[in-house]
C-alpha cells in the first residue's frame, strides 16, 4: 500500500533532484515558504576532482563571500587586497583603530569598551536584505534591532522656526493635521475631478479625520500625537498648540527627511550586528581557508581566452598569477588607473562611473545626554552640512555612547568636510550639533571622521549611477568581460548597500557556475 | 637612449600582452611610503581621469620637487576655487624635505605609455599661439630647467587645460610667494579665451617628444 507523501517529504525529494532553488520554487508554490522575495543564492555545483583557480580582487564583503562559497565547492581561491585591512566599506572603529585617510592618518581615541564603537561604513540591515541576513544566520553573527527613526528626535532648519529644533513628533503630527484638514475641506466642497459617491465621501472624510486627528468639524486643533505640553499622567494632559503651518512649509524637512524612514530600505525595523558591523567580516575570515593577501596592490588585469592574468605588487616584489576566472570588486573609479585589456565598451563604461563623497563622523560622548531628553536611538535631521545625527541604540543607560555626528548625503556637504582637516571637521560638527542640543560640545570626548572619497585604496563611496546610465550600461558591467566579473555593491541597483554586494557576487558566481559545468561536461565528453 | 625609450613606450602601449614588462623601462615598484601616490595617480603613475589625478610618470625630478614644495607651502591647493588641488595638498603637507626629494626621484624614475589625446582644438591656431609659450617651455614643449619652465608634453591634456585655466583666472599662481606661478599666471593672459587654451593644448598634444 502506498503511503501518502507529506509535503515536507515531497520537498526533500525535489531538493535531491533539483537543488535548493527548486525547493524554494516548489515550496513557494505549495505555500510552505514565506514569500519574502526570492533569495537568489547561486547554487554553485561542486567541481569534484577538477581544478579551477579563482582570483578575487578586493577583500570587501563581495570578495569574501565569493571565496567562502567557491572554496566549499572545490575551487582554489586567492583574495588580493590592496589595503592592509579586510572588509572594504564595512568599517567599525574602536579604541586605537587607525583611520587610513590620505594625508590625514587618524587614530580612534574612543575608550576601550565594547559598546563604544562606530560603524563608519555600512550600518543598517533591513529585514528584506536576504543575502546579508542569510550570512548573519549561517555564520552566527548575532543581530539586534537598530532604531532608525525616532519621533522624539529633532528636526532643525535654519529657514524655519527661527532655526530652533522642533521634535519630529510635533512637526510630523502638525504637518499631517494641516494636510488632513485641507483634504477634509476639499471633500466638503466636492473639489475633486472624479465624482464621489456618498459612501466614498463619508469614508474619505472619516479617513481625513483619523489621519490628521481632526475635530468633529474637520479642523486641526492639535493632537496628543504631537506630545503634551504638560500633564498626562497624574493630571489632565494639555496638548500643544499646533506649530505655525507656514513655518512647517518653510522647513525643508518635508522634502525627504520626514519620509526617510518610510523608504523601502530604511523602514523600521532594521538591524545591526551586536558589537559592530565588522563582526560579519570577522565571521567570514574565520570561515575562509583561502589565502587573503593584504597590502597587495593590483597593477594589471589581462584577459586571456582561457583565463585571467593579474599582476600585483606585494612586499616590494611584483607577482603575476593566473586564474581560470576573476571576480573583481576593486572600486570602478580606481580601475582606470590600473592596466587592463578590457574590451573597449566595458572599459569606457567603467570610466564613466564617478565616485561618491559620503562622509561620516563618530563622536564619543561622556554622557548619554539624549536619553535625558527622551531620545533612545534614531535620527535628528538638520539643514546644516552635518545633515543628521544618530543616537546609538546599543548601550542604553550605560555611562557613555558613540553618536554619529554627521552623515552627508549631499555631495557638496561631503566635499566641504573633505577639504577640512580632521580637527576642523570635528569642530564644525560640534558647532552644528549645538544648534540641536545646546551644550553638545561639552560632552564630546573624542571624534573620528571618515571621508570615503579620501580613504586609502577606496577613494569614493558610493558609485554614482544615474537612471540613464543604469538603463543603458548596467547589464554590460554585470555581464562578464571574458572570464572577468565585476561585482560588489557598485554592480547592483543597491550601490552603497551591503546587500547589493552579496547579490552581485551571487549573480556573478551563478553565471560562472553554468560556464564551469559546461566546460566540465565538455571535458568529460572528450576525455 | 631617448629613441630607445620612446620605442619601448610604444611597445608598452601596443603589446598589452606583456604589461609592465618593458626591456628598458621595467615597472618601478613604489617604495612602501609612496604606494599611496599610485592609488590616485594610477599604476606607474599613468594618471586617472576619474580621480582627476594627472599622469606623473617621468616628470622631471626638479619640477616634481618644486611642485610638492608648492603644495606643502600652500602655494597650491589652498585657493578657494582649487578643489582638486585641495585634495592633493594634505598629502604633500605631511612630507618632510627628505620625503620630497625621494618622492621626486621616484616619480621621475617611472615610465608609462604617453597619455591619450582627449581634447580637440584647432592645432594650427594652437601652433601660432604656442609661439609665446616656446620662449620658456621650448619649441618641442620639453621644458627648460634653467628657466624653471616644466615640460608640457607627457601630461594629460585635460590636466593642461585645467591648469592653464587655473593660471588664467588666478586659481593658480596668486600666492604672493609663488614667483614661478605668478610668471605663468601673467603669461596665461596671452590666451584670450577658453577656445585659445584648447587650441594650444591640442597643439601640445602633437608634440610627442618624451
Amino acid at each position: 500500500m502506498t503511503q501518502p507523501i507529506s509535503r515536507r517529504h515531497f520537498l526533500n525529494l525535489v531538493g535531491a533532484a533539483g537543488g535548493s532553488s527548486a525547493i524554494l520554487q516548489t515550496g513557494l508554490a505549495l505555500g510552505l515558504l514565506p514569500e519574502t522575495g526570492p533569495l537568489a543564492l547561486a547554487d554553485v555545483q561542486p567541481i569534484g576532482r577538477a581544478s579551477r583557480r579563482i582570483l578575487i580582487l578586493g577583500a570587501g564583503v563581495s570578495g569574501l563571500a565569493v571565496a567562502y562559497e567557491l572554496e566549499r565547492k572545490g575551487y582554489d581561491c586567492t583574495i588580493i587586497e590592496a589595503s592592509k585591512r579586510i572588509g572594504g566599506r564595512i568599517l567599525t572603529l574602536r579604541s586605537g583603530d587607525e583611520v587610513d585617510e590620505m594625508g590625514y592618518r587618524q587614530v580612534c581615541e574612543f575608550d576601550d569598551k565594547p559598546n563604544l564603537y562606530f560603524n563608519a561604513g555600512a550600518a543598517r540591515l533591513p529585514g528584506h536584505h536576504l543575502h546579508v541576513l542569510h550570512y548573519c544566520r549561517e555564520l552566527r553573527v548575532p543581530l539586534e534591532t537598530f532604531v532608525n527613526d525616532n519621533r522624539n528626535a529633532y528636526t532643525q532648519d535654519d529657514k524655519a522656526f527661527d532655526g530652533r529644533p522642533v521634535r519630529v513628533r510635533e512637526y510630523a503630527t502638525d504637518a499631517r493635521g494641516f494636510m488632513a484638514e485641507l483634504l477634509h475641506k476639499a471633500v466638503d466642497r466636492n473639489a475633486f475631478e472624479m465624482p464621489l459617491s456618498e459612501d466614498d465621501r463619508e469614508r474619505l472624510l472619516a479617513f481625513a479625520t483619523t489621519y490628521g486627528d481632526l475635530t468633529a468639524d474637520g479642523r486641526y486643533r492639535g493632537s496628543e500625537r504631537a506630545g503634551y505640553k504638560s500633564g498626562g499622567f497624574v493630571s489632565h494632559g494639555e496638548i500643544k498648540e499646533p506649530l505655525d503651518f507656514t513655518e512647517i512649509l518653510k522647513s525643508d524637512f518635508w522634502r525627504y527627511r520626514m519620509h526617510f524612514s518610510e523608504g523601502g530600505d530604511q523602514a523600521m525595523p532594521v538591524m545591526q550586528p551586536v558589537g559592530g558591523m565588522d563582526n560579519i567580516v570577522r565571521a567570514f575570515v574565520k570561515n575562509i581557508r583561502s589565502p587573503i593577501l593584504t597590502n597587495a596592490q593590483v597593477q594589471a588585469i589581462q584577459l586571456r581566452n582561457d583565463g585571467v592574468e593579474v599582476v600585483y605588487n606585494h612586499r616590494g616584489k611584483q607577482h603575476k598569477v593566473s586564474g581560470d576566472y576573476c571576480f573583481n570588486c576593486i572600486p570602478t573609479h580606481l580601475l582606470s588607473g590600473i592596466y587592463n585589456n578590457f574590451s573597449k565598451e566595458y572599459a569606457a563604461t567603467l570610466a564613466t562611473l564617478e565616485r561618491g563623497h559620503l562622509f561620516k563622523i563618530g563622536l564619543q560622548m561622556k554622557e548619554r545626554f539624549w536619553e535625558n531628553d527622551n531620545i533612545y536611538g534614531g535620527i535628528s535631521w538638520t539643514s546644516q552640512p552635518i545633515e543628521q545625527i544618530w543616537y546609538p541604540t546599543h548601550g542604553i543607560h550605560s555611562e557613555k555612547g558613540v553618536m554619529l555626528g554627521a552623515y552627508t548625503f549631499r555631495e557638496e556637504h561631503g566635499m566641504m568636510f573633505e577639504r577640512m582637516n580632521p580637527r576642523e571637521r570635528i569642530a564644525a560638527a560640534v558647532a552644528q550639533g549645538e544648534r540641536i542640543h545646546p551644550g553638545y560640545g561639552s560632552y564630546v570626548e573624542a571624534g573620528v571622521s571618515v571621508p570615503w572619497a579620501r580613504m586609502n585604496h577606496m577613494m569614493g563611496c558610493n558609485t554614482r549611477w544615474n537612471d540613464e546610465l543604469q538603463g543603458s550600461k548596467f547589464r554590460l558591467l554585470q555581464d562578464p568581460d571574458g572570464r572577468h566579473y565585476m561585482m560588489g555593491d557598485q554592480i547592483s541597483y543597491h550601490s552603497g548597500w551591503q546587500e547589493g554586494a552579496y547579490a552581485s557576487a551571487h549573480h556573478a558566481m551563478g553565471d560562472m557556475d553554468r560556464r564551469v559545468q559546461a566546460e566540465l561536461a565538455a571535458e568529460r565528453a572528450t576525455g | 637612449m631617448a629613441v630607445n625609450r620612446i620605442a619601448c613606450l610604444l611597445l608598452f602601449a601596443l603589446a598589452l600582452a606583456v604589461p609592465l614588462a618593458c626591456a628598458d623601462d621595467k615597472p618601478v615598484i613604489p617604495p612602501d611610503k609612496f604606494v599611496y601616490c599610485t592609488v590616485c595617480h594610477g599604476v606607474q603613475l599613468k594618471g586617472n581621469p576619474l580621480i582627476e589625478a594627472p599622469r606623473l610618470s617621468g616628470m622631471d625630478e626638479w619640477y616634481v620637487e618644486r611642485q610638492l614644495l608648492a603644495f606643502k607651502n600652500g602655494w597650491r591647493g589652498t585657493h578657494a576655487n582649487d578643489l582638486v588641488g585641495m585634495e592633493m595638498q594634505p598629502m604633500a603637507a605631511i612630507l618632510t624635505d627628505e620625503d620630497i626629494t625621494q618622492a621626486a626621484r621616484y616619480v621621475s624614475s617611472v615610465a608609462s605609455e604617453p597619455p591619450p589625446a582627449t581634447i580637440d582644438g584647432d592645432v594650427q591656431r594652437g601652433q601660432s599661439l604656442y609661439a609665446t609659450c616656446l620662449a620658456c617651455h621650448g619649441n618641442n614643449g620639453g621644458g627648460v630647467e634653467a628657466l624653471g619652465a616644466p615640460a608640457l608634453t607627457g601630461l594629460n591634456d585635460w590636466y593642461l587645460l585645467r591648469q592653464t585655466r587655473n593660471f588664467k583666472d588666478g586659481t593658480r599662481g596668486s600666492h604672493e610667494d609663488d614667483i614661478r606661478g605668478a610668471q605663468m599666471r601673467a603669461a596665461a593672459q596671452v590666451l584670450a579665451d577658453d577656445e585659445a587654451i584648447r587650441d594650444v593644448v591640442a597643439y601640445i598634444n602633437t608634440l610627442q617628444n618624451r
